[in-house]
């Protein structure tokens, strides 16, 4: 985008763009170097030994895959039925769902701390998978409508005069040519479902359904503010992350790029 | 029965002949669409709606939660809302946020995106680098930016190393800097993000359209804003709106940096409405309150923005960005 005829001026751009970065590895770097501080590598065996912590990484993995699977089956059906099948008042339904595309889960809070807690859902995964897929499905459900609105309907009919029914149709037909939509549902899910903060923070009260995210906070209740031990907790969380987004570059960004669409 | 590929082939292949005709049409009045949207509607709109129709009934309550008595008040939870000084100065926070949040994504998302699309040496280091702090939970890295603020932290170490003493301070326990701590670091982590949907946005820019500005005698920079940044135009258009309702909704770096403080001065909707649900001193009623104030504001927003964008571009908004995606 920016010529660089000259040597030169290639050189000043390298340089001008190394300089711009290094305020993205500040914290990474203060993040690394203070959790070496004291023991050293100690630091990190002694926050890999607290009992129970492979169990933070387990429990985030149960939210994130059980709001894979519900949205991704969820929207899959649902934009099968918007966009294939007939369904009266079929753009009222469409729109109710629209509504909530930009809702901001912190209005959710207060009405669900409530409800969860008289229907004793308090501590239950469930509590935290609900509310993610339920303000998650309408956008994926915007844009997998979309693409699938690009199938033509010619293939579904020759399907059906070969005597596959709605079904058969779904599972044939639609899973396999929608696939390259669920690597940009999975991601974009993952994402959000992985690094919630807030809801698993009200909901998953309990010592032992503590996710990733509140990692941080508990290591800082167990060590009384010991800072190396919750950096160095801190870097092996973040390691999983930065893993998957480097082996898997393309999907992330293309998941991010879908969820922009809002 | 089975379904033969030579069946969907064979289909495939005359489609053009075909499309839109009687016979393509039949497909769409298979009955028993609502089976099908069922699951998705009962648990996106089922719940939404209810949460919301909930928390309007809550507002007009005072309630601590659990077995203490729900008393009603009428709409003394919104007028104590418009009376209390600490949503003020959230809303005046996030005003402050968004604004100063949006200008620096556009800008240096922009100019990484265009450097990411010159001729650069390890432009997958840099961008990886950029990208870091987006997939990254701010909740992970909120210890990190703690240490990097703090009185012996990282900035004042530079600032001191730099001979400039007198500006090191404790950033974050002064109310006249923690919410710029708490900009800077969303700024941060929101230029990777900015990145990665200007880069894409870039890719598809004729090089024919940059080469006859150049003929005209433009400059990078003058290329950049003048001709790149209009016809990027959609993307900064969801950020503006994606940029409003984060800082509506921030809660985890405020929450995990400054809680908020020192004396509300870092305050916003999200750990008001946090602090009334989850706090010791708690009442869900005045969160419930907040929460349809918030709403409001943020549908408000979202519909002003996306009536006047499309006054402008008339431009069907979606549909470029599913192509993009049909093509993965």
């Amino acid at each position: 985008m920016f010529e660089t005829r000259s040597r030169k001026s290639q050189v000043i751009l390298q340089i001008m763009v190394t300089i711009a970065v290094i305020p993205f590895l500040i914290p990474i770097y203060t993040m690394v170097v203070r959790s070496l501080q004291g023991r050293g590598w100690g630091n990190y065996v002694a926050v890999l030994q607290v009992p129970g912590f492979a169990r933070f990484f387990l429990n985030s993995a149960i939210v994130a895959g059980g709001s894979i699977a519900i949205i991704y089956l969820a929207t899959m059906m649902a934009s099968f039925g918007f966009s294939k099948l007939r369904l009266k008042r079929k753009e009222v339904f469409f729109w109710m769902m629209m509504a909530a595309l930009t809702l901001p889960e912190v209005v959710l809070i207060a009405p669900l701390y409530a409800t969860a807690v008289k229907l004793h859902m308090m501590g239950t995964f469930w509590s935290v998978i609900l509310p993610i897929a339920a303000l998650q499905i309408p956008f994926t459900v915007l844009i997998t409508r979309g693409y699938i609105d690009g199938i033509p309907d010619a293939l579904f009919e020759a399907a059906r005069l070969d005597g596959a029914n709605s079904w058969r149709i779904f599972w044939s037909i639609l899973m396999p040519l929608a696939r390259p939509m669920a690597v940009a549902i999975i991601v974009l899910v993952l994402i959000n479902a992985w690094n919630a903060y807030l809801l698993p923070k009200v909901f998953l009260i309990n010592d032992n359904m503590g996710v990733v995210t509140l990692l941080p906070e508990y290591f800082r209740r167990q060590y009384n503010d010991d800072t190396p031990k919750i950096l160095a907790a801190a870097v092996i969380t973040a390691i999983p992350t930065i893993v998957a987004y480097v082996t898997l570059q393309k999907q992330f960004e293309r998941g991010m790029a879908a969820g922009a669409i809002k | 029965m089975a379904i033969s590929d030579k069946t969907i082939d064979a289909v495939g292949l005359s489609l053009a002949g075909r499309r839109g005709g009687r016979f393509a049409m039949t497909a769409r009045t298979v009955p028993g669409g609502l089976k099908w949207i069922l699951p998705g509607f009962i648990v996106s709109v089922g719940l939404i709606y209810y949460s919301i129709i909930y928390s309007g009934y809550l507002s007009f309550f005072d309630w601590g939660g659990g077995r203490s008595q729900m008393v009603p008040v009428g709409f003394d939870n919104y007028v104590q809302a418009f009376h209390d000084p600490v949503l003020w100065m959230a809303l005046r926070n996030t005003i402050a946020y968004f604004v100063v949040v949006f200008v620096v994504q556009v800008v240096g998302a922009i100019l990484f995106a265009a450097a990411m699309h010159s001729k650069i040496y390890l432009s997958n280091v840099y961008k990886v680098i950029i990208v870091i702090p987006v997939v990254v939970a701010p909740a992970i890295m909120a210890p990190a930016h703690i240490q990097v603020w703090q009185t012996n932290g990282t900035v004042n170490a530079i600032l001191n190393g730099l001979g400039l003493h007198s500006l090191s301070q404790g950033w974050l326990g002064q109310s006249t800097t923690s919410l710029m701590v708490i900009i800077l670091v969303s700024s941060w982590g929101s230029i990777g993000f900015g990145f990665i949907l200007y880069y894409a946005a870039m890719g598809q820019i004729v090089p024919e359209v940059l080469e006859a500005a150049r003929i005209d005698g433009a400059g990078n920079l003058r290329i950049l804003f003048s001709v790149v940044l209009p016809m990027v135009r959609p993307v900064t258009i969801s950020l503006a709106i994606l940029n409003f309702i984060s800082a509506l909704k921030l809660f985890d770096n405020v929450w995990l940096i400054t809680q908020g403080g020192p004396a509300h001065s870092s305050e916003f909707l999200g750990t008001m409405i946090y602090a009334e649900t989850a706090g010791t001193q708690r009442n869900l009623g005045y969160a419930a309150a907040l929460s349809m104030i918030l709403l409001v504001v943020a549908v408000a927003t979202a519909v002003t923005i996306q009536s006047r964008s499309k006054e402008k571009t008339r431009k069907p908004k979606l549909s470029k960005s599913t192509r993009e995606l049909s093509n993965v």
